[in-house]
């Protein structure tokens, strides 16, 4: 998860970086160009109100009947027109030398300019902010100060909508735009992401081929330079299995000779010493036996012949099972035809094939089978049991028991699914090593056996080969192994 | 018993040819396909011993070809390949069983004896396993006394007794399965039950044992017949000498 969410956020981020940033500064360009068309919007409406000014003066048509009674106005069409449009949100007020209304709305009282020329002020009066024009002009009345007071143009309104009417919109515009990226940049991504797990999903042994189909075309070239890859690892990997196989291969037929030949001399001193004396055939002090090379005659002792060929057989076991290894490791082994195979009969087989050595160590070798199919490849389910047969056998103490068994388990989904499973009363591995027993070439510290330890390591690999593992489990009781392979049905 | 050995490699043939000659079989080694037939049609054999990887005809073909000449003698194919395919077309060309090569003299001088009296089985009415001798023809057991020429010991054996006898014999040394002994027994009664089994397996022990043969038990397969004292070719184990 963590590695998802380092893609993720790495291509997500920048992609939303991207994308929101430039939307941000666009979204205060607009902004910026809605106060702009705001001002010149009430510059017109400056401009508007200074042109009524003079009209405004020229409805002032004669002073009053006294000095505090206020002049005579004619309004002129335009200023009434004004006026009336703009029914509560339009005033005008004739304002005497010291600031007092003569004529209008009261509260455009005021000082009036300084100069003749026209003044611009915003005033707010009954909750309504106004645009108030004041000139000093020259009527009939004498000098006085004209104010016209517009409130019906936003731009009285802007200061306080600015955010409501601009910023507002932008804003929501920005939010939204967020998620729909967001949204759109997880759906771009998805596939990218279906081919990360892809690629994360997959055993370290699978290196066939990814699918291209359904990429985006341009992971494509990704996958396809993985593929390439893939390609690559297997060729080698292949050309080292086979090559491991082959040196296997070839050191058989050598060895085969050497074995045959060290087999013949411990025949010669196991029926020697039989004749000389039947009771004493596996004691230390058999005779020497003669070992004639191109005539000339070496002396070897009985122990030292089967101690050459114990070495002998042990190295043609390897070779043997190198081989065997390298097969079920091959990609070939998942290439070929899964068959029915019946796990009882294979047991019975498998039993019978250990029988003498079990015998020989005096150990019960015993079946538990029921009638049961799997699917699978049989020489290799017979070499996994074989080896997992020969493995008890060869480390279960004299006396011991060793039962094959095969029958219908549970799988973790509660389904039936036909199983394997070897069992000893032998000594047992420690909790701690269990996890090592399955590696190549591993053995329990402190066994003394003759194993390669490649046999589990086989039977563990056959067992991948069919979607499975080799379980090391405790035997019933407490004591010794118990292998276990489920298989499919 | 005399037997014929086609080998190529010196070193195995020479050992193998040692082997066998030191468990009492005269051995004839031949090099090649071509030398193994000639020598076929001018001698006898009880039984031949082919590898597989031959130069020129190889060992599956030689087979084909002796038994398309009419010789019956068991055949016993070595093989440094050990992919059932090879298994399978060994023994429907003819091969009696199978050998993957290097392997255990102990091992194959059992799978010798196995074919040979199998085949001794097919020709005479005499069935043999270490001093005992099965004549089927009159359905009388005996017991040769080990190391002696003298007479057959007898051995009384009832009806059934001697039907699970001769199974016995026939899969030797193989362990027999209880279910086809059983199946075997059905022929005498209709109604046989698995102790029966037991009863005329222990009863046959009772026979056999002071005649120096076992009947072990296989726990939830059978039974096989043994020779209680272990063979001259038994390998000690390992350790023991050291």
């Amino acid at each position: 998860m963590p590695a998802r969410q380092a893609i993720a956020s790495g291509l997500k981020r920048r992609l939303l970086l991207l994308l929101l940033t430039p939307l941000l500064l666009l979204a205060s360009l607009n902004t910026w160009f809605d106060f702009r068309s705001a001002d010149s919007a009430s510059l017109q409406q400056d401009r508007q109100l200074l042109s009524l000014v003079p009209l405004l003066s020229a409805s002032v048509v004669a002073r009053g009947a006294t000095e505090t009674d206020p002049p005579v106005m004619l309004m002129a069409p335009p200023i009434e027109d004004f006026l009336n449009q703009r029914r509560g949100l339009a005033a005008f007020a004739l304002v005497g030398r010291y600031g007092s209304v003569l004529l209008g709305d009261l509260w455009l009282s005021g000082m009036p300019p300084a100069t003749g020329e026209a003044e611009f002020s915003s005033q707010e009066f009954d909750g309504v902010t106004f645009r108030i024009v004041s000139q000093r002009m020259k009527t009939p009345a004498g000098e006085l100060v004209l104010r016209l007071a517009d409130g019906s143009d936003p731009r009285q309104q802007w200061l306080r909508r600015l955010w409501i009417k601009v910023a507002l919109p932008n804003f929501i515009l920005v939010v939204a735009a967020f998620f729909a990226v967001n949204w759109a940049v997880r759906h771009a991504l998805r596939p990218l992401l279906a081919l990360k797990d892809a690629v994360e999903r997959r055993s370290p042994r699978d290196l066939s081929a990814m699918d291209a189909e359904g990429v985006p075309e341009e992971v494509r070239p990704l996958v396809e330079s993985l593929n390439r890859l893939f390609d690559l690892v297997n060729a080698q990997a292949e050309s080292q299995r086979s090559f491991v196989a082959d040196a296997a291969h070839q050191l058989r037929t050598p060895l085969a000779a050497l074995q045959a030949q060290v087999e013949a001399w411990a025949q010669a001193v196991t029926s020697t010493a039989a004749q000389a004396d039947p009771g004493r055939v596996y004691m230390e002090n058999t005779p020497p036996v003669l070992v004639d090379i191109e005539h000339t005659a070496i002396t070897l002792e009985a122990s030292q012949v089967y101690r050459l060929r114990q070495a002998v057989r042990r190295t043609s076991q390897l070779a043997n099972q190198l081989l065997a290894l390298s097969r079920a490791d091959s990609r070939s082994a998942h290439i070929q035809p899964v068959q029915r195979v019946d796990l009882q009969e294979l047991c019975e087989v498998m039993l019978e094939t250990h029988l003498d050595a079990a015998t020989a160590k005096n150990i019960d070798l015993g079946l538990e089978a029921a009638q049961v199919h799997a699917s699978g490849h049989t020489w290799l389910l017979r070499e996994l049991l074989s080896n997992l047969v020969d493995n008890a056998i060869r480390y279960t103490q004299r006396g011991g028991r060793v039962t094959l068994r095969c029958g219908w388990g549970v799988a973790p989904d509660g389904s039936a699914q036909p199983f394997l499973e070897v069992e000893d009363n032998g000594p047992g591995v420690p909790e701690a090593e269990r996890v090592h027993l399955l590696e190549r070439f591993y053995r329990v510290p402190g066994t003394l056996g003759e194993g390669t330890g490649l046999g589990l390591a086989i039977a563990d690999e056959i067992a991948r080969v069919h979607s499975s593992q080799l379980q090391v489990l405790q035997g019933q009781g407490g004591c010794g192994l118990r292998m276990r392979v489920c298989l499919p049905a | 018993m005399r037997l014929l050995l086609v080998e190529d490699d010196v070193m195995v043939a020479s050992g193998i040819k040692l082997g066998l000659c030191g468990a009492g079989y005269a051995v004839d080694w031949v090099g090649s396909a071509e030398r193994a037939l000639e020598v076929s049609r001018t001698e006898s054999f009880d039984l031949a011993v082919i590898d597989i990887g031959l130069p020129g005809m190889d060992g599956l073909e030689l087979t084909q070809v002796l038994r398309k000449e009419g010789r019956t003698m068991p055949v016993l194919i070595l093989t440094a390949r050990d992919a059932l395919q090879d298994r399978v077309q060994g023994l429907d060309l003819g091969g009696d069983d199978y050998m993957v090569k290097p392997f255990e003299l102990p091992e194959l001088l059992a799978r010798l004896r196995a074919l040979l009296r199998r085949s001794q089985a097919a020709t005479s009415a005499t069935l043999s396993f270490g001093p005992l001798e099965l004549d089927t023809a009159l359905r009388q057991a005996c017991v040769r006394p080990t190391g002696a020429a003298g007479p057959c010991v007898p051995i009384e054996l009832g009806p059934r007794e001697w039907t699970v006898m001769e199974y016995l014999m026939l899969q030797a040394p193989k362990p027999a399965n209880k279910d086809k002994l059983l199946q075997a027994l059905t022929g005498w009664d209709k109604e046989i039950t698995p102790n029966a089994v037991e009863v005329y397996i222990s009863r046959l022990r009772g026979k056999l044992e002071p005649h120096g043969l076992a009947l072990r038990s296989i726990r939830g397969f059978g039974y096989r017949l043994e020779l209680l004292a272990p063979p001259p070719d038994a390998a000690p184990a390992p350790t023991a000498g050291a």
